[in-house]
């Protein structure tokens, strides 16, 4: 469990099981996932009428950049109007499934990655313009090209959580994703700190493919002047820069990285804390070891033979 | 062992020794109490001269003896900041366990990472050789410690990093 998925556990487990012929039974079920991502599984109307809604913070930045229309795509005929207090639902009909088991299977995986698809417009998007630019810029020498190709696109913000944000830049050589994460605490920062340098040296080490990570506390120079990124320089916020090539948005490849990339986040502060407890536990070793010493400073207790005022000894019966 | 720990812990054990000679001595400022004067700082005429071994600027010993009981503190190597926040944590974990440690003080002595307080009860209850050796110990295992853990994280820090990005390659 290195990686963490992309799609939700609960929801894949919950489908499969009643795609496959599960008891029917009503459903009522609020499941939360990363990011402060709220689902709500239930059978309002009948018991073979499954409705999964999503709840998002950043829905409206979302479907500024097109995640209608992804969602659209991905779920066509299920989409239903959406339930109140959530921002999209699906429902499933369980007498009207795809016959095959490949089509169920299928079913099931797409609405399990419902968060990833939601989340995935403003990149889908940054990476058709990044095709775009290229192939606009591939008229031009680098001398001559006009302004706007050179700098690129607009910047696509995506506030996911409260004080957390996704930056996404086309370029025409390039796609720049931006995440801006928040350290509370002194011990996160510099575990933090220890982590993101790996991930900055990793490239030169060992992957020489994979997208240039780099790291920095103030806002990088694409978020300069960019309404709502914080200015405080307090070493509370940090910018991770992931540059990805043009290797890493080829078509075949580009859901695969979008998924992943998605999860960066999550999986970096999960290991943050994973580490932390690590040691929590390993001190509490260490600890139990010193104590081990300093018993040893303690003469053994010598048992002395107890008597009675008349001079009678106690025995202990075997 | 390194060549310049061997002489360091040597000189902090013998002058321990030599300090660890306590006696009981009841307050003279207050009828009926009898408290460590090195805390008490009551009677100038009980303490002794304190005495510092340091082996570098970073890592040293502070003896302050008196008649009835003694304080050492102890500065722990932190050559970088993971190693201060890694100090930082395990010093607060073990006093949180002071009651157990029974030598051990809740809050350092100013500019110390960690202290601790031999009175005249500890030395009658418990043998003196040994208290001398559980903190020789003590001192030699934290920095091992300090630096395993950081080991580790850098170790962890890589590993999980270059998972990550594996799948963009």
């Amino acid at each position: 469990m290195l990686l963490l998925d992309y799609q939700n556990v609960l929801i894949e487990s919950l489908l499969r099981d009643r795609f496959n012929g599960g008891a029917s039974a009503n459903i009522d079920q609020v499941v939360s996932d990363f990011d402060g991502v709220t689902f709500h599984i239930s059978t309002p109307e009948s018991k073979t009428k499954i409705l999964v809604s999503l709840r998002i913070k950043c829905y409206q930045e979302l479907v500024q950049y097109g995640a209608q229309s992804v969602l659209e795509r991905e779920y066509g005929p299920y989409i239903v109007s959406p339930e109140s207090g959530y921002d999209f639902s699906v429902q499933v009909d369980l007498e009207d499934l795809p016959a095959d088991q490949e089509g169920k299977d299928d079913l099931v995986r797409r609405i399990s990655l419902l968060k990833r698809n939601a989340m995935a417009a403003p990149f889908e998007q940054a990476f058709d313009e990044f095709h775009q630019l290229s192939e606009e810029a591939s008229k031009y020498t680098s001398e001559s090209a006009p302004q706007g190709i050179a700098e690129g696109g607009e910047t696509r913000a995506i506030h996911y959580r409260e004080e957390e944000a996704i930056y996404v830049k086309a370029s025409h050589d390039r796609v720049t994703v931006i995440f801006s994460t928040i350290f509370r605490e002194e011990t996160d920062r510099i575990f933090g700190k220890v982590f993101l340098q790996e991930f900055v040296d990793a490239r030169r080490r060992a992957i020489q493919n994979a997208p240039q990570v780099l790291f920095r506390n103030e806002p990088p120079l694409e978020l300069q002047g960019f309404p709502g990124v914080s200015t405080s320089t307090n070493g509370e916020v940090g910018y991770i820069t992931f540059v990805l090539f043009p290797r890493h948005l080829s078509k075949q490849r580009r859901d695969e990285v979008i998924s992943h990339i998605q999860t960066f986040r999550d999986y970096f502060h999960y290991h943050i804390k994973a580490s932390k407890a690590f040691i929590h536990s390993r001190m509490r070793k260490r600890t139990a070891d010193f104590l081990q010493v300093l018993r040893r400073a303690r003469p053994e207790a010598e048992e002395k033979e107890r008597k009675t005022a008349s001079g009678r000894t106690f025995k202990v019966q075997a | 062992m390194s060549q310049s720990l061997r002489p360091y812990l040597q000189c902090v054990r013998s002058s321990l020794t030599a300090a660890l000679s306590l006696s009981n001595f009841a307050s003279q400022a207050s009828e009926r109490h009898n408290v460590p004067e090195i805390e008490a700082a009551s009677s100038p005429e009980v303490i002794l001269n304190p005495l510092t071994v340091s082996r570098n600027e970073n890592e040293r010993v502070y003896i302050e003896p008196s008649i009835n009981s003694v304080r050492i503190s102890i500065n722990i190597k932190q050559a970088d900041e993971i190693e201060h926040i890694l100090v930082h944590k395990f010093t607060r974990f073990l006093t949180q366990r002071a009651e157990s440690f029974y030598i051990m003080r809740r809050k350092p002595v100013k500019g110390y990472d960690i202290s601790f307080l031999v009175t005249n009860f500890h030395t009658e209850e418990m043998l003196k050789h040994k208290l001398v050796d559980f903190i020789i110990q003590f001192m030699e295992e934290v920095d091992k410690e300090i630096s395993e853990m950081k080991l580790f994280l850098n170790a962890r820090a890589r590993f999980v990093a270059e998972s990550f990005l594996t799948p963009f390659d």
